[in-house]
């Protein structure tokens, strides 16, 4: 066998083996509580349920990400926050792009249902997704996002599509049930 | 060849396993996607 021949064999076989750890890594984290770092996980189920009244949530600017929960599907994922005027906003980018719609599925998923779950420094808080899409607020708020992370984004990018940003707003006369831990 | 097939389906059983079962495995995978997507994302 020739050296280009068995290095591609290598190749193949070092692409075989990362390509099924990565999958099964990935599945193995849906059945865990709360995402890791870039792999989705499962519902967030540790964590004291947040009881009363908002908190200030100026202390998120503080925290680079928080664990967001969709209760359908009840799959959750690791993600930026910020927040302006007291309200808690988490966005989505690349919204305009084949791309982004095939990697960010869960703003189309809060879309059909908007409760969700979100456990900051391990407290958790029931919430619903309200989509912002114009308003001055989004120049403070994307003038914040591009200090504390980096990127680039602006209120034309929201009004257009390309961003969709979304307030992490109190559920209304809750009755839905979290599961796990209170 | 059925050979070949019967070895590379072992060792792909045996790369899920370990990933699932041996502790810290999981997250070791993840932190070399995580640097190969920052990679190609830059």
């Amino acid at each position: 066998m020739s050296w280009s021949k068995r290095l591609g064999w290598i190749c193949l076989w070092v692409v075989l083996i990362f390509s099924t750890a990565v999958i099964t890594a990935a599945i193995k984290q849906r059945f865990q509580d709360g995402p890791n770092r870039v792999f989705s996980g499962g519902p967030l189920i540790r964590g004291e349920l947040h009881q009363g009244a908002e908190p200030d949530w100026g202390f998120v600017n503080e925290i680079a990400t928080i664990e967001l929960q969709l209760l359908e599907p009840a799959q959750s994922r690791r993600i930026w926050v910020a927040s302006v005027e007291g309200k808690l906003f988490v966005w989505s980018g690349y919204m305009n792009s084949v791309a982004g719609k095939l990697w960010k599925r869960w703003p189309g998923q809060a879309e059909r249902d908007n409760r969700a779950v979100v456990r900051i420094a391990g407290k958790r808080y029931e919430r619903r997704l309200i989509r912002l899409r114009e308003g001055p607020i989004l120049d403070d708020l994307t003038a914040l996002i591009n200090q504390k992370y980096p990127s680039r984004t602006s209120r034309q990018a929201v009004e257009s599509g390309a961003v969709w940003v979304y307030e992490l707003a109190p559920r209304l006369a809750t009755t839905e049930a979290v599961g796990g831990a209170s | 060849m059925n050979s070949l097939i019967l070895r590379g389906t072992l060792v792909l059983a045996a790369t899920a396993l370990a990933v699932w079962f041996v502790p810290g495995v999981d997250d070791a995978v993840e932190s070399v996607f995580q640097i190969l997507v920052l990679i190609v994302s830059s």
